[in-house]
């Protein structure tokens, strides 16, 4: 079963500066509008864009999950839980959201990656099915349907100035900023370096790679996790954003949605396709949730999604458009060659 | 020993899914996909069976010969327009998948903005309850279960005699083979999709009358008949019998003697199932 | 010449995200038209609703009653000082989740200027109190949603008065459950048991354990049943009940799984099973439509149409307010319109806030409207009620809601029962 095989490469076609002013750009963006909602919406897709890089890593395996919103519960869980009730500070809590999240993704892939393809896809909707339950039944420490309010982190002081998370929202911008910026450089380091060729080869042709020596398991099972640490990060901030968590949060259809904002972007960049498929996705979501016509975001949504996978050629997404887009309008025509599959380490 | 109402519960239960998974099933075995746009196949099924009775006047089986008839044609397009653009060469498993499950919102958003989203119903369609002493059966339960028994005899006919039917065989079996007897791989998966698409359609206009018809309608039985194939084996018809009568025992004996537990019950038996056995109870050994 | 696309392409993008930014602080900056010194000045107050997804039918189908509501009640407007104003209602779809609460939450104060939500009820309590409290917003919502409850309580909900002293539970849904229980045995003397049903969200929480607790101390004999949100199967949980000896089912449920329940326990033959919900009656057709009309003949449901009360005294003139938003409504829909379920959230929040502002004397100070509020005594859509203070839960909160029943009798709403509120503990 091949899944992702082909991946046309554009990334070097737009040029660094230009993606470097954007990013400067966005850092900016509190000093032009302080308003919550433009804020609130970059701040749920920078959010998201995280949970996405670790879905397309795994997706770089060849297999997809569709349980990723459930390791974003257990991050959320295990912040909130570790703030509120047992009253640690939030910044270890942050940490150690990441780490459980990743302990349960390693004991989880270790287990149900022996299946691939389908069932391993299938395996991840009941597992996910499996943490709501646990999530909501469980209610000694996780307060059942009641959730736990969260608490935002503790003002820090930096001599007169002083950073305060609860009275406004500049603080979270910065701080998702400063996530998604250390996310990505993780993500696209490892999507670059030796083990990403790898995961690349596992996907490509497992036979093969298994005949050459590589572990089919192991490289999966890696994936899986660093996918599981990072997903736990962001679902532990989110509920530090949205100020509450509780098992109805994250649900199947949040783990379709990591799946969609996938495909719109374009898994062929893990970081740029995260980054533009759950801004596009989230904004649009957000904004037709206010039209007074009730539904027309699932119909919008749907279309968005098949639209992308039947337009833009073998499911490259919306970043490859952008980089056509570049090389047609601003670029020489030039002789462009897609880079093979195990080429990907000679680019740079 | 669960009282005979319960019984009755599970085999209605185990007809719907059955018939859904059967569906599923032979889809998947011609085009390797799952489709999991099914359940809104089922809704919109009950929805044009409602329109069809309660605007039109239709006679109510006719009704659900139409609505089989519109919506099977509808997964054809479906096939046409989506499916078949994304997959072959150069297309993964994840482009088809994202696109059959983008189609489930696109469905539920669009049937909900052109029919409303307040739950309607077809009460008056086969009203009554037969009552057999110590327990009792509504007509429309009855009905349910003679439509499962006829579409089954039905696919059996057209699987094994008719040239439809053995083309399909053929092609399950293997592809490569069939085209070079002269199969037409592209027509057969078109007509897959529809028999497919049309038995969801059937399924929902069924059950309409037994429960309410709503956009969201179609999410549960998609589900359910998405475990039951998972617990019957991938690819296998038999599989996706015996699966959806295991989950609709699961979800009225089972929930009958653990109550709501029955859906850890659920979750449990599929991913136990799925790493004893991957292929499921009937599916051949993974290729 | 590659470089100069290079630099002139980067300045089109600079260019193009700069005028984006720029839209965005205008569109920003865009203050609501400066009011009219003469005429009524209009209040804008915020609805957060779901009004797609699966919870879509509770908020759209009373839209036309709220609307109406507050076209019956712009009439006259009301007047503090010599100032006469207006309230406008802005309803935004939350989708019953808290991201999307939190989205319109925000959307409604930032874009609409809204100072005040009233009505709402979806589970999304705790994110929507996040963002109105340090706004100070007053948050006119109902208790009992999963975590719409003390966190003092066994159990523990989220509600803290001390860190949210601008909500208000204007509709008291968990002490209405509980008297709803009571007026079922006040109609049925001789039940033998009362079997509740709840979503398996609710089960262990607050709420339950609070009510539990009630119902033993008045020697109330119940079994108790949950099931999956989702669910369309309860013949094996009904089955159970009847086993159990329940002879009346109270169903904390929405309207699909009260009508299912409905449905099938006809279908099961327990012809004797009185089947009773929470929650109002939405529509009679769609009743009779789904669950057959002669199944759906005895069943029971909350019935708050405020000239039926028989114990609650309610103020003529918004009796005749009441009646006449009925009128609009059905106008507006075009057929017979028959949901008075809303008259207890919209219409009483806003007479509440209206009445509240009259006697702070402002119409923009939250807190002295809060104070107003607290120990106040209102003329609501629901009786005349007086706020709890200090002696509840720290919160204010209307005991004013008559659990009021009625049962079907040949497609018509009849009046059944009414038990008096009490405050959980």
């Amino acid at each position: 079963m091949i899944i992702g095989r082909y991946y046309i490469d554009q990334k070097s076609v737009v040029p660094k500066i230009v993606i470097g002013a954007v990013i400067a750009l966005l850092a900016l963006v509190p000093l032009f509008t302080t308003s919550m909602v433009t804020l609130s919406t970059l701040i749920s897709s920078g959010i998201w864009s995280i949970a996405v890089m670790g879905f397309i890593l795994i997706l770089r395996t060849g297999q997809f999950s569709m349980g990723q919103a459930a390791f974003m519960a257990i991050g959320g869980y295990v912040s909130a839980i570790l703030t509120v009730r047992l009253g640690l500070p939030y910044w270890p809590s942050f940490l150690a959201a990441g780490v459980i999240s990743g302990i349960i993704a390693l004991g989880i892939g270790l287990i149900v990656l022996r299946a691939g393809g389908t069932s391993f896809s299938i395996i991840t909707i009941a597992f996910g099915e499996i943490v709501r339950i646990v999530a909501l039944n469980w209610d000694d420490v996780t307060r059942g349907a009641s959730g736990i309010l969260t608490k935002p982190p503790a003002p820090i002081t930096i001599g007169n100035f002083e950073i305060n998370f609860a009275t406004n929202l500049v603080p979270f911008y910065y701080f998702m900023f400063f996530l998604v910026i250390a996310s990505a450089l993780f993500f696209w380091q490892i999507d670059r370096s030796r083990v990403g060729g790898t995961f690349r080869s596992v996907a490509a042709n497992p036979v093969l790679a298994e005949h050459l020596g590589i572990h089919l398991m192991k490289y999966r099972v890696i994936a899986f996790t660093m996918a599981g640490v990072f997903t736990g990060f962001a679902g532990a901030y989110y509920v530090t954003f949205i100020s509450v968590i509780n098992p109805l949060i994250f649900d199947l259809w949040k783990s379709v949605q990591i799946m969609m904002m996938s495909i719109v972007g374009g898994p062929t960049l893990i970081v740029g396709g995260a980054i533009v498929g759950s801004t596009v996705l989230y904004s649009l979501g957000n904004y037709l949730t206010q039209l007074p016509v009730a539904n027309v975001q699932y119909l919008v949504f749907g279309a968005v999604v098949v639209l992308v996978l039947l337009f833009l050629p073998k499911g490259t997404g919306l970043v490859d458009l952008w980089g056509k887009f570049w090389r047609k309008v601003f670029k020489e025509p030039e002789e462009y060659e897609i880079p093979g599959e195990f080429s990907q380490e000679d680019e740079e | 020993m669960p009282p005979a109402g319960i019984w009755i519960d599970g085999l209605v239960q185990s007809c719907i899914y059955m018939t859904m998974a059967f569906g599923m099933v032979l889809v998947f075995s011609i085009l390797g996909i799952l489709n999991w746009t099914h359940g809104q196949f089922y809704m919109l099924g009950a929805f044009v069976v409602y329109y069809a009775v309660t605007a039109a006047g239709v006679p109510f089986p006719l009704s659900l010969l139409i609505s089989g008839v519109i919506v099977g044609a509808l997964g054809m397009v479906v096939e046409k327009l989506v499916i078949e653009r994304l997959t072959g060469p150069g297309y993964g498993l994840l482009a088809v998948t994202a696109a059959t499950m983008a189609l489930i919102f696109f469905f539920e958003g669009a049937a909900g903005m052109a029919f409303g989203l307040m739950a309607k119903g077809m009460a008056t369609t086969l009203p009554g309850v037969l009552d057999m002493g110590s327990f009792s059966i509504s007509y429309q339960k009855i009905a349910v279960i003679i439509f499962t028994l006829v579409i089954m005899v039905a696919m059996y006919i057209v699987l094994n005699r008719t040239k439809v039917g053995k083309a399909i065989r053929a092609t399950a079996q293997q592809p490569d083979a069939a085209s070079l007897y002269g199969v037409n791989v592209g027509w057969v998966s078109l007509i897959v999709m529809g028999i497919g698409c049309s038995l969801a359609a059937m399924a929902g206009g069924i059950m309409g009358p037994v429960q309410s018809v709503d956009p969201f309608m179609g999410r549960i039985p998609m589900i359910m008949s998405l475990l039951a194939i998972v617990i019957g084996g991938l690819g296998s018809l038999t599989g996706a019998i015996v699966g959806g009568i295991i989950l609709g025992l699961l979800n009225s004996v089972i929930a009958y003697k653990i109550s709501y537990f029955s859906e850890v019950a659920l979750f449990l038996l599929v991913i136990v199932i799925l790493l004893i056995r991957p292929q499921g109870l009937f599916g051949a050994a993974p290729k | 010449m590659i470089k100069w696309y290079k630099v002139s392409s980067l300045l089109v993008v600079v260019v193009m995200v700069l005028s984006l930014l720029a839209t965005a602080c205008a569109a920003e900056q865009q203050k609501p038209a400066p009011p009219q010194p003469t005429g009524p000045i209009t209040i804008n107050v915020g609805v957060p609703m779901p009004l797609s997804g699966t919870a879509a039918p509770w908020g759209q189908i009373p839209t036309p009653l709220r609307e109406g509501f507050i076209q019956v009640f712009n009439k006259d407007g009301f007047k503090v000082g010599d100032q006469t104003y207006n309230i406008k209602m802005v309803q935004v779809d939350d989708e019953n989740t808290p991201e999307g609460g939190s989205a319109a939450a925000k959307e409604l104060i930032e874009n609409d200027g809204c100072k005040f939500f009233v009505g709402h009820w979806s589970w999304n309590f705790s994110a929507i109190a996040a963002v109105t409290n340090p706004a100070k917003v007053i948050f006119l919502t109902r208790n009992g949603a999963p975590d719409a409850l003390p966190a003092s309580w066994a159990g523990g909900g989220a509600y803290d008065p001390k860190t949210m002293p601008y909500v208000v539970f204007g509709t008291p849904s968990q002490e209405e459950f509980l008297a709803d229980c009571f007026a079922l045995v006040d109609a049925f003397p001789n039940y033998k048991k009362i079997g509740l049903v709840d979503s398996s969200v609710s089960k262990g929480g607050p709420g339950w354990i609070a009510v539990q607790k009630a119902l033993d101390k008045q020697g109330v004999r119940w079994a108790s049943e949950w099931f999956t949100p989702g669910t369309t199967d309860f013949s094996p949980m009904l089955t159970r009940l009847h086993e159990e000896g329940c002879d009346i089912v109270f169903v904390a449920g929405w309207v699909g799984e009260y009508m299912a329940m409905l449905k099938q326990r006809w279908e099961l033959g327990y012809k004797d099973m009185h089947i009773a919900c929470s929650g109002p009656f939405v529509s009679m057709d769609i009743y009779q439509s789904v669950v057959g009309v002669d199944a759906f003949e005895g069943a029971i449901g909350s019935y708050e149409a405020p000239w039926a009360f028989k114990k609650t005294k309610v103020n003529p003139n918004i009796i005749a307010q009441c009646q006449e938003t009925l009128k609009i409504a059905a106008q507006t829909t075009g057929g017979p319109y028959d949901y008075t379920g809303e008259f207890p959230w919209v219409p009483a929040h806003v007479e509440i806030l209206t009445q509240a502002m009259q006697k702070a004397g402002s119409v923009s100070d939250p807190d002295a409207i809060m104070n107003a509020i607290r120990g106040g005594t209102f003329d609501t859509t629901a009786g005349k009620w007086t706020m709890s203070g200090a002696q509840t839960y720290g919160s204010p909160i209307v005991f004013g809601t008559p659990a009021s029943l009625c049962s079907i009798q040949n497609g018509k709403e009849v009046y059944l029962s009414e038990h008096p509120m009490e405050p959980l503990p």
